[in-house]
């Protein structure tokens, strides 16, 4: 009798244990998923900023024009992957980068404004 | 990138365009200052001279909007401009009527063996010199000159 008393407190010990660390522990999963997936490039003073920037297959990468001037970005690598609109001040373009490899870019306006994403 | 590609050529990352500009620029405001100087020295000397620079300029600025127009078209595939972009184009359009205007009151001036241009230019001259600089002021900061090297 003693015996399956503990037993049982310990099974509601374990489901209550799993209700209050599961969910926790879930959404912190979904947190880091989420910050996996989207990643910032600022351009600014005629920078793209991180110049080279390193993400997991499936990230979303944005691009947000800090400067007083019309910025485009437009990839250079075989397939032409992504190419933005002219992107005022305070603009964005973002594109989701679905395979492994590496994507130099730049600005067609202003050629000199180079970067690059890898994807791993 | 190959060199006889025409896609290429006017891409390259000196930008034929940003070259070019200078060449109308420099004429129209020297073609302008001779003109001053004829006005006030009265030399034909230095009539002659603004002619020939005006014509320069004229003749000039018909590469700089042939690579401009083909900048736009190849660089930003033609999409619809704003901001800076199209306040730049619309201002280039009206500085090569502007400086194409001056030339032309200059020619007629020769042709009808005339010795005295019109009054009227001046103000047309002026106007035009305003329009090319800020043209050029608005070319030079869309080009990046303030951009860290």
């Amino acid at each position: 009798m003693r015996r399956s008393v503990s037993i049982a407190g310990l099974a509601v010990a374990l489901v209550l244990g799993m209700g209050v660390f599961g969910p926790g522990q879930k959404s912190f999963e979904v947190r880091a998923q989420q910050k996996m997936e989207t990643m910032e490039v600022k351009i600014d003073n005629f920078t793209f900023g991180p110049g080279t920037l390193t993400v997991p297959v499936g990230t979303t990468v944005t691009w947000t024009n800090k400067d007083d001037i019309p910025h485009t970005v437009v990839s250079t690598d075989d397939s032409k992957t992504f190419k933005s609109k002219v992107l005022d001040t305070d603009e964005k373009f973002s594109f989701t980068l679905s395979k492994a490899g590496t994507y130099p870019y730049f600005c067609s306006i202003h050629p000199k404004m180079t970067g690059k994403v890898v994807v791993q | 990138m190959h060199p006889f590609d025409i896609k290429a050529v006017l891409l390259a990352k000196h930008a034929q365009h940003v070259v070019l500009i200078h060449f109308p620029i420099a004429l129209f405001l020297i073609g302008i200052l001779f003109d001053v100087l004829a006005r006030g020295a009265k030399r034909s000397m230095f009539a002659a001279a603004a002619y020939c620079n005006l014509a320069g300029a004229a003749i000039a600025t018909v590469p700089v909007l042939v690579t401009g127009i083909l900048a736009w078209r190849f660089a930003l595939e033609g999409q619809r401009l704003k901001g800076i972009l199209l306040q730049h184009l619309v201002l280039g359009c009206v500085s090569t009527v502007m400086i194409w205007l001056v030339f032309w009151i200059h020619f007629r001036t020769r042709r009808n063996d005339s010795e005295t241009l019109p009054a009227y230019r001046l103000p047309i001259e002026a106007l035009g010199v305003a329009v090319v600089t800020l043209t050029g002021h608005l070319g030079g900061f869309l080009s990046g000159v303030n951009a860290p090297s």
